[in-house]
């Protein structure tokens, strides 16, 4: 399950099972289907968001500290490009 | 100007092991016209049963105080720190480019009640830091005590952040001034109690005010009081 949360209070801005992350040298592409609306949600709080990997004993925090985040209505894919990642046990 | 927030106005989270009394948008309270009033972001009032708390989690790019006003809160983080803290304590942390903690109630038989203030910091990805220090409550009376600034000291917790936050306790009918550099702002948290300022404004248990364009002010207390004065840099945020 992916969650993408507002960094402040820990609002839940999207969740989905239907999604990618790939490595990338020393970052990660974190890609999602997301629709129209729920893209711009997220893009209104572009600036502080924290991405998490839940799985059943852990979860994994990514952010992107240089905002490398957009959307491709074409496909209503959701791309970020995470450049922190921190696994931590639930 | 001076814009009191009484108490009422703020948003409330109740649940079982919760009571979160918020003053800016959090969570699941979002208001695009109440985010912030300068670089502080977060007021939150939290009362937490005994036992329970708020579970490891993340933070990144905050200045993070908490005030504890009852009871006793515990800290972990995944820097290696981990500490209980009460009535006379400070606890800041800097989150930076991120850190992992935990804040539990640490009594089974008490209820703990802390601020939680966070800033934006004056510089991003800092490296996370923890630290808690322990001030004077005797000098808290009568007297404006810094307890958290950016020029830190053996005890005052420091903060990155051109801010001042001073605690008082003033007994009743009694005054005190406080001044500031024209263009800075002022932000004031009665904990208990009744003060009024300037002669006209008047603040209650819980109520709070923010204060701009006015840089010197009389605080009277009405009756014994608790309060928090922040003194933040101006400017945009």
């Amino acid at each position: 399950m992916l969650m993408i949360r507002h960094s402040i209070g820990s609002r839940l801005l999207c969740q989905t099972t239907n999604y990618r992350i790939e490595q990338q040298d020393d970052r990660w592409l974190i890609s999602l289907s997301v629709d129209e609306e729920t893209a711009s949600t997220v893009l209104d709080f572009k600036d502080e968001l924290n991405i998490f990997d839940a799985k059943e004993n852990e979860k994994t925090w990514y952010y992107s500290s240089d905002v490398k985040i957009n959307f491709r209505p074409e496909e209503n894919l959701l791309l970020i490009l995470a450049d922190h990642k921190t696994v931590y046990p639930i | 100007m001076i814009q009191l927030y009484p108490a009422g106005t703020r948003y409330t989270v109740n649940n079982e092991w919760l009571e979160s009394n918020l003053s800016f948008s959090f969570g699941e309270y979002y208001d695009t016209s109440n985010i912030r009033f300068g670089p502080l972001r977060v007021f939150n009032d939290d009362t937490v049963q005994a036992g329970r708390g708020f579970g490891i989690h993340p933070h990144r790019e905050a200045e993070i105080v908490s005030i504890v006003l009852k009871g006793k809160l515990k800290h972990e983080d995944n820097l290696g720190n981990s500490g209980i803290i009460s009535y006379g304590n400070i606890q800041r942390i800097s989150a930076g480019t991120g850190v992992l903690h935990s804040e539990f109630n640490a009594s089974n038989d008490e209820e703990v009640r802390f601020l939680q203030l966070w800033f934006s910091p004056n510089e991003k990805k800092l490296t996370p830091a923890y630290e808690d220090i322990s001030y004077d409550v005797e000098q808290l009376e009568n007297n404006l005590l810094p307890v958290i600034s950016h020029t830190a000291s053996e005890r005052v917790a420091g903060i990155h952040q051109d801010l001042t936050l001073y605690l008082s306790k003033l007994d009743g009918k009694k005054t005190l001034n406080f001044q500031q550099e024209v263009g800075r702002k002022i932000y004031i948290f009665m904990i208990e109690g009744e003060i009024s300022i300037n002669n006209a404004s008047i603040l209650q248990s819980q109520d709070a005010a923010r204060i701009t364009d006015i840089h010197e002010i009389t605080i009277q207390a009405n009756q014994n009081s608790f309060f928090l004065l922040v003194d933040l840099p101006g400017g945009g945020f």
